[in-house]
């Protein structure tokens, strides 16, 4: 055995102790309470979607004439492959809201402020990352409604200005769906997006270890107790027990409310109920409210507004006086997200 | 405090540099000149790679049409219709509105809703034409009357004819998906 480790020693030539002396970092009292620790839950979805994706991308085919009845295969025929492709599915689901979660942990604990402001755009880019991410998944399946979604984003980006066609004819690989736009949907998916998410992940990281995690204390807490603990083996443990609550759940909801077919893609019929999957709910409402150029513009103008935070944040506070300014803005953006969501949820047009 | 400096003495000449010095700047102006030299054909090179891919991602076909054989002019009388099928395999119907023998006694309406691509359809019952996704309606001359389309004023979009030795033809795009081996082969 001791030779074993002697060899091991020998070629990689550090100990535990050094390991854990390297990754390890005091974590703040405040992350023992689990909604404080939702940034790894999105990582940790993260890690089931490469390895689930890696297993159905044995099977999947990315073509028109081929991509739907792949699918099937995966799910109806595949030993375990509904299994695999429900939890690809609720992975998704969650990690979204995972992400979206810790997004708003982020802002109404203003976290964001100086001098975070940049791991605030790294963070907004990976929202960005991970619904892309998802719709280009959703398209995949190739039935009705994901096809229709497709070419309904397609063409809200032709009505951005400038860049707008050209974006859609990149993204559909010419002025609509044809032959050639499933395997782009198939390379951002599985290979463009997932490589951009890894790198960002790692700055993402690299900044939070940079500047230390932003402390909190809380009124409940005693004065006298330490007021950081270990982040190895600690923090990990927590991690770990998210992690297998996580799998827990993901096995459930797969196996009680597995992924399913719907009808086909037809190209020439446009199904009479027509919805994206639920984290589009709010930008098709607001498609249907306001034209196409104000809902397009509007939409742009938010997501600048949310990348550049930070700053606009402090502009606000020095111009009111008040401190907790954008935690009421964005009481007031949540209430509007959830209704304009439950709106769309609930009407068929 | 006793200031003994430039009150006293003259100022001195300004010395040229040590030699020494002279080379050390030559040499750091070689250094600087080097790697800009260096940087700007690490960057022209990636960059025409990036040009390059760039034009390799960007679609070929776009905006390909062609021109197709309709029907012959004494084949539609005035207020009737006939349908006449795309590459992409979608209908469209094609009426004669008016006497003469121009393109523009003809009219052909899309199927393709102005507003974000969709497919509309005829509604009989409410004489209208149809999006569902996003609610809006178009009249039979293709004038929009509800939704978005209405907001923005966007008619469905008309195909372009032409009449050439008393034949119908019509300008479609080529473009099309094939979405199941059969409709492929047949």
């Amino acid at each position: 055995m001791s030779g074993i480790g002697a060899w091991l020693q020998e070629r990689i030539p550090i100990r535990g102790a050094q390991l854990q002396e390297l990754t390890n970092e005091p974590v703040p009292n405040h992350l023992k309470r689990w909604w404080f620790a939702l940034g790894g839950t999105p990582a940790y979805l993260f890690v089931v979607q490469i390895v689930t994706g890696i297993l159905l991308a044995f099977y999947y085919q990315p073509s028109a004439k081929t991509a739907f009845e792949s699918v099937r295969y995966i799910t109806e025929e595949a030993t375990f492959g509904w299994y695999l492709r429900s939890l690809h599915k609720w992975a998704a689901t969650l990690m979204i809201a995972a992400v979206i979660l810790h997004q708003m942990r982020v802002y109404f604990t203003a976290a964001y402020q100086r001098p975070r402001e940049l791991n605030w755009v790294i963070g907004m880019s990976l929202l960005m990352c991970t619904l892309l991410t998802g719709f280009t998944g959703y398209s995949l399946v190739f039935e009705q409604l994901s096809f229709w979604g497709a070419t309904v984003a397609a063409n809200i980006s032709d009505a951005a200005p400038v860049i707008g066609r050209f974006a859609k004819e990149m993204l559909l690989a010419g002025d609509s769906y044809n032959d050639r736009t499933l395997s782009r949907f198939y390379i951002l998916h599985a290979a463009v997006l997932p490589t951009t998410i890894i790198i960002l992940v790692a700055i993402h990281i690299a900044f939070i270890r940079l500047h230390g995690v932003t402390e909190l204390q809380f009124e409940d807490e005693p004065e006298d107790k330490p007021r950081h603990f270990n982040f190895f083996p600690d923090h990990i443990l927590t991690e770990l027990i998210m992690g297998l609550v996580l799998m827990i759940l993901l096995s459930a909801l797969a196996t009680i409310f597995p992924a399913t077919m719907g009808p086909k893609a037809d190209p020439l019929t446009t199904p009479e109920v027509i919805k994206p999957e639920w984290f589009f709910y709010v930008s098709f409402r607001w498609l249907k409210l306001f034209s196409l150029t104000f809902a397009v513009l509007s939409t742009g103008f938010i997501v600048a507004a949310m990348f550049l935070w930070p700053w606009i944040d402090r502009v606000l506070r020095k111009l009111t006086g008040n401190e907790d300014i954008s935690v009421y803005i964005g009481i007031v953006a949540t209430f509007l997200l959830i209704g304009l969501t439950v709106w769309e949820a609930a009407v068929a047009h | 405090m006793h200031d003994d400096s430039s009150t006293d003495t003259p100022n001195p000449e300004p010395a040229l540099p040590p030699a020494s010095e002279t080379s050390e700047n030559r040499r750091g102006f070689m250094e600087h000149a080097a790697g800009f030299a260096m940087a700007g054909g690490l960057l022209a090179g990636y960059g025409a790679f990036a040009c390059h891919s760039v034009r390799y991602l960007y679609p070929v076909e776009v905006g390909k049409s062609i021109w197709q054989f309709v029907c012959t002019l004494d084949q539609l009388a005035v207020g009737e219709s006939i349908p006449f099928t795309m590459p992409s395999g979608a209908k469209v119907v094609v009426a004669r509105q008016a006497e003469g023998d121009t393109a523009d006694a003809f009219v052909a309406l899309s199927s393709v809703c102005p507003h974000l691509g969709c497919k509309v359809h005829w509604e009989a019952v409410n004489d209208r034409f149809f999006c569902p996704c996003h609610n809006g309606a178009f009249d039979a001359t293709g004038a929009p009357t509800e939704g978005p389309p209405a907001a923005a004023n966007q008619y469905l979009t008309r195909f372009e004819l032409a009449v050439e030795n008393n034949l119908l033809m019509i300008n479609v795009p080529t473009e099309a998906i094939v979405v199941s081996q059969s409709e492929a082969t047949s």
